[in-house]
Order: C-alpha cells, then structure tokens, then sequence
C-alpha cells in the first residue's frame, strides 16, 4: 500500500511541478504572476482532443500518434501563451507591476469563458492514449497509465534542465532572469527572450494539460482552475522564481496530498486543509520559499 | 387604380391589428434548475419535458389564458438558487415552480417560496430535509413544498439492502460528497446496513470538484478488514472519477460500487468511460423505459425533441409529471391563484406518467419505488436488476 501511495503521490507531484514550472520561469524573469497560465493548461488539453477527434487515425493510437498530439499540443500552448504575452502583458509591461496582473485575470476570464460559450459546458470524455494496464510491483499495483505520466513528466523536466543549463537560449533566459537591463545591454533581444519564457513555460503547461486530461479520462472549460492554484503555491513553497523549487515544490504537495487523505483518517476531507496548513508554516519559517535565495537578492 | 393600393395597405394593417388582438393573458410555470454547469445535461432535460407539458396544455386549450414556461438557471448552486427564487417570487405572473433540481438547492430556495407563498414542486431533490424542514417550528410560512421523486431514505436503504441480501456484502467502505443530497444517501445506507448485519469500515467525505481519489481509494483498497465494495452518495462527475481510477488501482469485480440515482445518467460513461461498467446505482421509481404509463410521454418527447439531439435524461418524466401536477391544481383551483393552487396540490390525486401521485403532509409523494440499475458500457443503457 505505502508503495501505491508513493506512486499516487509521484504522479499528482509530477503533474503539479510542470505547471509550476510555467509559474515560476515566468515570474524568473519578468517577477510577474501569469495567473492565466491555468487556462493555458487547460487549452493544452482541448487541444489535444481536437487533434484526437479530427484526424484519430494519426492521433488516436500508436507511440508515434501520442507523440505528435503531444508535441503538438505543446507547441499550440505555447504559442498562446506568447500571443498572450504580446497582447495583453507587454503594453503593460513598464506601466505599472499590477496593471499586468490584472491584465493576467483578464485573459483567464476570457479564456475559460471563451472554452465555455464555444466550445462545451460539459465534461468532454479523453481518449485513452494507451490500453491501461496494472503492473504488479512488490504486492501493490501500478497502472501503466501513471507509469507514462511519470515518465512524459519527468522526461520534460530533464529536456527543460538541459535547455535551460546548456544551451544559449538557456544562457541568455539565465541573464535576463538576474538582470534584464544588463542583459539588454549585453546584446540579448529581452523581448524575444521573454516571449521565448513565454512559449517553454506554455508548452510545460500544455503538457500539463494533456497529462491531467489523460489521468482524469475527462477535461471540462474549468479544469486548469485547480491544479493551477495549487501549482502555483508549489511553486511558492519551492521558492518562485527557482526551477528547481518548483519542481520540489510540486513533489512536495503532491506527497502531502497523498498522505493526508491516505493516512489521516478522515483525510480526505482535510487534505487541502492539511496541505495549506504546511504551506503556511513552511513560508512562515522560510518567507522566500525553500529554495527560494534568489527572491531575497532581487530585493 | 389609384386607391388600390392604399387599399392593400390597409389590408395588410387590419390583419395585423387581428393577429395581435386584444393582448393575451399570460400564466407562467417557472422552472428553477440548472441549465449550465456540471448537472446543466440534466436540468435541460427536465426544462424540456416541462415546456413539452406546456405546449401540450396550450394545444389543447384547457386553460382560457396561454402558459408560458419560464426557466430560471440555479446552476446547482444554492447561493444563486435563493437569487433565482427571489426573482420568481417577485414576477406575480408565475403561479407555481418546477424546482430544485438539487437537495442543496431545493432547501434554502423552499424558504424563500413559503414567503410568498409559492407551490415549489421538485422533480429531483430527494434530501429528506427538502420537505421535512417545514415541519420544524422555525418554518413560520405556509407549507408549499411537495415533489413527485422519493426520498433518500427510501434509495439508501433499498441499496443497503439489495448489497446485503441480493449481493452478499458485508463488508462495505462509505464514501460522500458533503452536499446534503450525498450525504443523506450515505447515511440512510449506513443505518439500514447496520441494522441487516453489515459492516461499515470505513466513512469518507470528498469534495465536489476534486479530481484525484487515488489516494483515498488506494487506503480504502488496502484496509485491514478487506471491504468489499463501496456506496458512494454524491454525483456523476465524481462518480465516474470513482470508478475509473478504482478499475485503475485494480479494484473489480466482485468489489462492487453502488451509488444513487444522481449517478445514472449518461453523463457517468463521458467521465468514467468503459470503467462505468458493471456499477449498481439505484434509481427512484420503475426505469421509464419499463414504465408502461410512461410510454406516450417517451414517444411525445423523442419527437418533440428530435431536433435538439438530445434524449431523455434521468428525470425529464418526474418534471413532466410535477408539471402535469400543477396543472390539474389550477383546474381545480378555478383560476391562476397561488394560494388556491398550493391548497388544492395537497389535495392531489393524479395519475399519470408516474402512476399514482399522492403526497402525504410533508408534501412527499406516496409513491415510493426504487429500483435498481447495472450500468452497461456497450451501449451505455442502465438495465434493471431484477
């Protein structure tokens, strides 16, 4: 039981550190909260229904067909997110640090209810990528469905580390994320970086989508309210702004879930409260988060 | 030459003038249930069986004023319930409602009818509390409350049952989702089980809107005293979450899932999938495809509504039915007056889709079945158990 427990609690973290993720790689570098990135995640599922729906030949079964419904449904989150940023943030940007957050709400109103009024008020069933099957492991079962989210998540996340340490994109995202005028005086196009946060964090998010939807079996107009609440507070328990305190951050939510409604009893009724209850205690010792050293340089 | 034009004119205008006619009077039935949100499938299932009913009574002229449904959106929340009651309430053309579809929601909005007074009719709700909170002494107002559906504590004991004597079980893991509605149900299954001899291992409340039951399902699964199904009071989306991650974490058949009839509906195989299949859930009354009475409704709805691409949901007949109600209260009354209508409502003796309805001095129906469905994958269809 611990064992299936851990791999509830793997899964759930898996799927909250890559929205965080989407959080925290925005607020790196622009120190804003994209408070519509939930709806990015939640764009990123239906659009991986549609591709499912319109050509289920391609997308409907088959290694190769889940791969491009995935990458495609990343890309297509992404770019929302930097027409997202070009038009709703970036006039914004040296107004004032409220006017883009307010901005933010804004858009997620008018996505979701854009979801809402176009496309379905319901529930909207989600095929099934793969034949779901049990994996007996050590007298607990694991299904393989949460084995392939594992695996989608943590393969990301190790695509994203490699991206962002490795690469000159990453180098340049780097130093806009310590100083942005310094940066731009250094010969990096901010703009372009920015919008390039833009789109990794949106692509991570829609993934996210796609995996909630294929964990769920089911995605509806107001799915990425959620997740994305708790994500983004993963992401502050980590210490936002930090990569890899988002992805503890996640981890760590999603375990304290697990265990409070598996282990309490009566728990799952006081899991959120549970979990929030740390969170607060956790800022209260440690205001910038658990990783979060960068937040106290900046300021 | 000249004139006849004018002349035409003049014609196309005295039409006119007769098609409008001295202006017609106009009675409203309201329908307060949820038309968008998660249980808007179902609350537009029963707004269109009740405007059915509607233009059914206009066609055949047995009123001399023209009714008009009029739908109101609670979007199953009671805060916007009571906002919706107040707003019917206050329009003095609406004599009677067909309404909550919710437990949650048919409670506090009751109130608000009662101040009128107004004849609340639900199609849906079956917290015992909807129509029991008006014998409290608090309740100041008239009794108005009445509904055509069974109550809870008819469905959670019928299930206890059926779970301890049709299927064996003894054992059983209680889960609910906190509304009064889920709530109700588990606790009458609770009672009723312990009383045939049953077990209840364990008690778990959940929330409306959560996704992730693995965790709670995987404790459930690994419990000392080996559970051997789950009741679960609450609704389909969680329902089918229910299921589908049980099916998941390897629990089947013979580990069982019983729920209310605020499951059955289609909606349970768009969350759950094939995972739905093989899940008792309980109904109340006779499934209407199996109800002789009901079958010119069935036939009326598919072609009234053809057009709209949607079928008949869960309680499209109970709605039909409290209309129906009303209307032979307004006969009676001899004219569109609420008070008269809610006294003679209490009088009721009618029979139709249903069968016979007669409330008792709650307002509950006396008609009191309840019936037990499988559902089936295949052709998604809710067979009966016999």
């Amino acid at each position: 039981m611990l064992i299936q427990q851990i791999v509830n609690g793997l899964t759930l973290g898996a799927i909250y550190s890559l929205i965080a993720l989407g959080y925290t790689l925005v607020y790196g570098i622009l120190t804003m909260i994209n408070f519509a990135h939930s709806e990015v995640l939640m764009l990123g599922a239906f659009m991986a229904l549609g591709l499912a729906a319109l050509a289920p030949a391609i997308f409907g079964n088959g290694v190769i067909g889940l791969l491009g419904m995935f990458a495609l449904s990343m890309a297509g989150a992404g770019i929302i997110n930097v027409i997202v940023e070009r038009f709703a943030y970036r006039p914004l940007r040296h107004i004032s640090r409220l006017a883009p957050l307010i901005s933010a709400i804004g858009v997620s109103i008018v996505l979701q209810n854009g979801v809402f009024l176009w496309v379905s008020t319901q529930s909207l069933p989600f095929p099934e990528p793969v034949a779901i099957g049990q994996v007996p492991v050590f007298g607990a079962t694991i299904s393989t469905l949460q084995l392939v989210i594992l695996a989608a998540a943590l393969a990301l996340m190790g695509l994203l580390h490699f991206f962002v340490e490795y690469t000159k994109m990453g180098k340049a995202m780097r130093a806009c994320s310590d100083d942005i005028q310094t940066a731009g005086l250094m010969g990096i196009n901010p703009d372009f970086i920015i919008a390039l946060t833009f789109f990794v964090g949106g692509a991570l998010g829609g993934a996210a989508g796609v995996l909630y939807g294929m964990n769920y079996g089911s995605i509806k107009y107001n799915l990425g309210f959620l997740p994305g609440a708790k994500a983004f507070t993963a992401a502050v328990l980590g210490g936002i702004g930090n990569i890899r305190g988002a992805v503890l951050g996640g981890f760590i939510l999603g375990f304290l879930e697990v265990l409070a409604s598996g282990y309490i009893p009566n728990g799952a009724q006081w899991r959120d409260v549970i979990a929030f209850t740390v969170l607060i205690i956790v800022l209260l010792v440690r205001p910038s988060g658990l990783l979060g050293e960068k937040i106290a340089e900046k300021v | 030459m000249t004139f006849r034009r004018p002349a035409a004119l003049l014609a196309v205008l005295a039409a006119l003038t007769v098609a409008c006619g001295p202006k017609e009077k106009v009675i409203k039935i309201a329908i307060a249930v949820p038309l968008t949100g998660d249980m808007g499938t179902e609350g537009q299932g029963v707004r269109r069986a009740v405007e059915m009913a509607v233009e059914e009574v206009n066609a055949a002229k047995r009123f001399p004023y023209k009714i008009v449904a009029a739908p109101f959106d609670d979007r199953a929340d009671p805060k916007e319930a009571v906002n919706v009651a107040n707003l019917i309430i206050s329009d003095p053309r609406i004599v009677a409602v067909v309404g909550h579809y919710n437990s949650g929601c048919a409670i506090p909005a009751a109130k608000v009818y009662s101040r009128a007074p107004v004849a609340m009719i639900s199609p849906a709700a079956t917290n015992p509390e909807v129509t029991a909170q008006q014998l409290s002494p608090d309740w100041s107002g008239p009794k108005v409350v009445f509904r055509v559906v069974p109550t809870d504590d008819v469905q959670g004991s019928y299930a206890a049952l059926f779970a301890y004597k049709k299927l064996g079980k003894r054992r059983m893991a209680l889960l609910h989702d906190k509304t009064p509605y889920g709530q109700g149900l588990a606790e009458q299954f609770k009672k009723t089980f312990l009383e045939a001899g049953g077990k209840i291992v364990s008690a778990d409340g959940v929330a409306v809107g959560d996704k992730d039951f693995k965790a709670l399902l995987t404790k459930i699964k690994g419990d000392q005293s080996k559970p051997e199904g789950i009741y679960f009071g609450g609704l389909y989306t969680e329902a089918g979450l229910l299921l589908k991650q049980m099916r998941e974490l390897g629990m089947k058949d013979p580990f069982v899932f019983i729920s209310g009839d605020g499951s059955k509906t289609s909606g349970i195989f768009d969350v759950a999938g094939d995972a739905a299949d093989g899940a008792y859930l309980s109904i109340v009354g006779i499934p209407v495809e199996e109800l002789p009475s009901a079958k010119t409704f069935m036939e009326n709805y598919k072609k009234r509504w053809t057009g709209s691409g949607e079928d008949l949901k869960p309680f499209d007949h109970f709605g039909y039915e409290a209309a129906e109600v009303i209307f032979a209260a307004m006969e009676r009354a001899g004219g569109p007056d609420r008070v008269k209508i809610i006294a003679e409502l209490a009088k009721t003796k009618y029979s139709g889709v249903l069968g016979e309805t007669m409330f008792d001095d709650k307002g509950d129906t006396l008609n009191k079945i309840v019936t037990m469905t499988r559902a089936q994958a295949k052709d998604h269809s809710f067979p009966s158990v016999k």
